[in-house]
């Protein structure tokens, strides 16, 4: 029998509105159509009525768990046009605040994902380490969400010495841990036959409708921003890319954990490394002449995309705004052919989707 | 560092630009437009070659032919919403239908990008007076 099966836009599984029409043959999932919109805000709409400091603010909120990188990739894009040299002290901040943001968002993935796969120990472990990174998140910049650590040309908040041994300590509590969680995840059985085989994206497919982040490493397509493309002062660290090659649930939950361990290495190396000197270039709002770029960020689900068209004026001509959601969400019906009608929550959420970066 | 390269192109460039760019791998970072100066669409098709995005840039054109045969998914969702912001349409592109607005809201006409802010508020608002 063949059934049209709809999942969300409400649903346990998701943590977000989104909605997919599963065509299904029996249990078999034979062809699936997702639908989006349900976050839309008109924030590229709105960002043409404010200037760039409000417009920093304003796209720091498209997104709860990636806000940092938002409003970083928006700095970024302005700080090109104006051709405007950061203070070495206050890139690293800058680096420093989206590793942990990367960290934390990737913890949170895996609490769901191991909840999900039905290994709720696992999960609350996972959050637990959560925890201890929002905590100092917390601390850095007073909010745990939302941070506003970044401003046009620097930093808005320094590092203290006292802060410094707190991250510090938090990556010693955290690398223990991730190193168990990592040993866990490849021998156990019950994520094995959860996640093995399931909601394979090839890496043929992964390359042609143009997946990124650790969703396409998880492909075993070796991209990444801070490699290919280098900004702020990525340059400055050794890290690795987290490739897995096996393209199902399974690699997406292992890229994570290892780019967990990375993310760990750069942020102590450039804890161990600050620089001394300001951390921005002032307070005023900064003249941006007209002009026009696309900078690129790779934020915790991938590559985040961020066209400034500026006229000389206050405002904003154009901000486009293209997320890693928004490329990795049309690999999800092709992930779900085939599958069983069970798992369609597990590989809907294996791209780890932010529906309100996508919407906008 | 990462560098921005702006090339303009013919529309009729767009499909041997993508084809050429598709057989060597290079991913379409994505599809950009604003309404220029004269109120005409300006469409950037931007492919990343190492730290480079190479921007070609098609200026004044509202018809455009699409690229979905040749970058899939990738490039569909991209045109669709260029469609709904703004009065741009692909041929090729067999999905006209909205991807983040119901297909009811402003009874499905217009666009946002392109309709002033205050006619926007004020058709909200009159949506909501009437449900009162």
């Amino acid at each position: 029998m063949s059934y049209i099966v709809p999942i969300g836009p409400y649903h346990p599984a998701l943590e977000e509105p989104v909605h997919a029409r599963l065509y299904t043959d029996g249990e078999s999932i034979t062809d699936a159509e997702v639908f989006i919109g349900y976050n839309h805000r008109g924030i590229e709409k709105l960002a043409t009525q404010k200037n760039f400091i409000q417009t920093l603010v304003l796209v720091e909120r498209v997104c709860g768990i990636c806000s940092h990188s938002h409003a970083f990739a928006y700095a970024l894009a302005l700080e090109q046009i104006a051709g405007l040299k950061v203070p070495k002290r206050g890139e690293y901040i800058r680096v420093i605040i989206a590793e942990l943001e990367r960290l934390h968002s990737h913890y949170l993935w895996l609490g769901i994902a191991l909840h999900l796969i039905g290994h709720d120990s696992l999960f609350m472990h996972s959050w637990d380490d959560r925890e201890a990174i929002m905590d100092i998140l917390e601390e850095l910049t007073g909010n745990r969400v939302n941070y506003g650590a970044v401003t046009v040309g620097g930093a808005r908040r320094d590092i203290t010495d006292d802060q410094r041994k707190d991250i510090l300590e938090m990556l010693d509590k955290i690398e223990k841990s991730n190193i168990a969680l990592r040993d866990i995840l490849l021998a156990d059985k019950t994520v094995a036959l959860r996640t093995q085989g399931v909601g394979v994206l090839t890496t043929e497919d992964a390359y042609r409708i143009g997946a990124v982040g650790p969703h396409a490493r998880a492909s075993n397509v070796p991209v990444d921003v801070r490699k290919d493309a280098p900004y702020s002062s990525y340059d400055d660290f050794d890290f690795d890319i987290a490739v897995w090659p096996s393209c199902d649930v399974f690699a997406r939950v292992v890229v994570r954990v290892l780019e967990n361990v990375e993310s760990i290495k750069i942020i102590r190396q450039a804890l161990e490394n600050l620089p001394k000197g300001p951390i921005n270039l002032g307070t005023r709002i900064p003249k941006i002449p007209a002009g026009e770029t696309m900078f690129r960020h790779e934020a915790p689900r991938g590559q985040l995309c961020y066209k400034v068209v500026t006229d000389g004026g206050e405002t904003n001509k154009r901000v486009s705004i293209h997320v890693p959601t928004f490329k990795n969400a049309p690999t999800v019906p092709v992930m779900l052919r085939n599958n069983s009608v069970a798992d369609a929550g597990l590989i809907i959420a294996s791209i780890d989707p932010c529906f309100s970066c996508m919407d906008r | 560092m990462q560098e921005y390269k702006k090339i303009a192109i013919t529309k009729e460039e767009i499909r041997p630009i993508a084809q050429k760019m598709r057989d060597a791998n290079v991913h379409l970072a994505m599809i950009h437009g604003f309404i220029n100066d004269d109120g005409k669409p300006n469409v950037s098709y931007e492919y990343e070659i190492g730290p480079t995005i190479e921007s070609y840039t098609v200026d004044g054109e509202s018809v455009l032919p699409s690229i979905v045969d040749i970058y899939d998914l990738g490039a569909e969702w991209a045109e669709r919403e260029l469609q709904e912001l703004m009065e741009i349409r692909f041929e090729g592109l067999n999905n006209d239908k909205r991807l983040f607005m119901p297909d009811v809201m402003f009874e499905g006409q217009g666009h946002i990008m392109v309709t002033p802010m205050k006619e926007l508020i004020d058709k909200a608002h009159g949506r909501k007076e009437d449900k009162e």
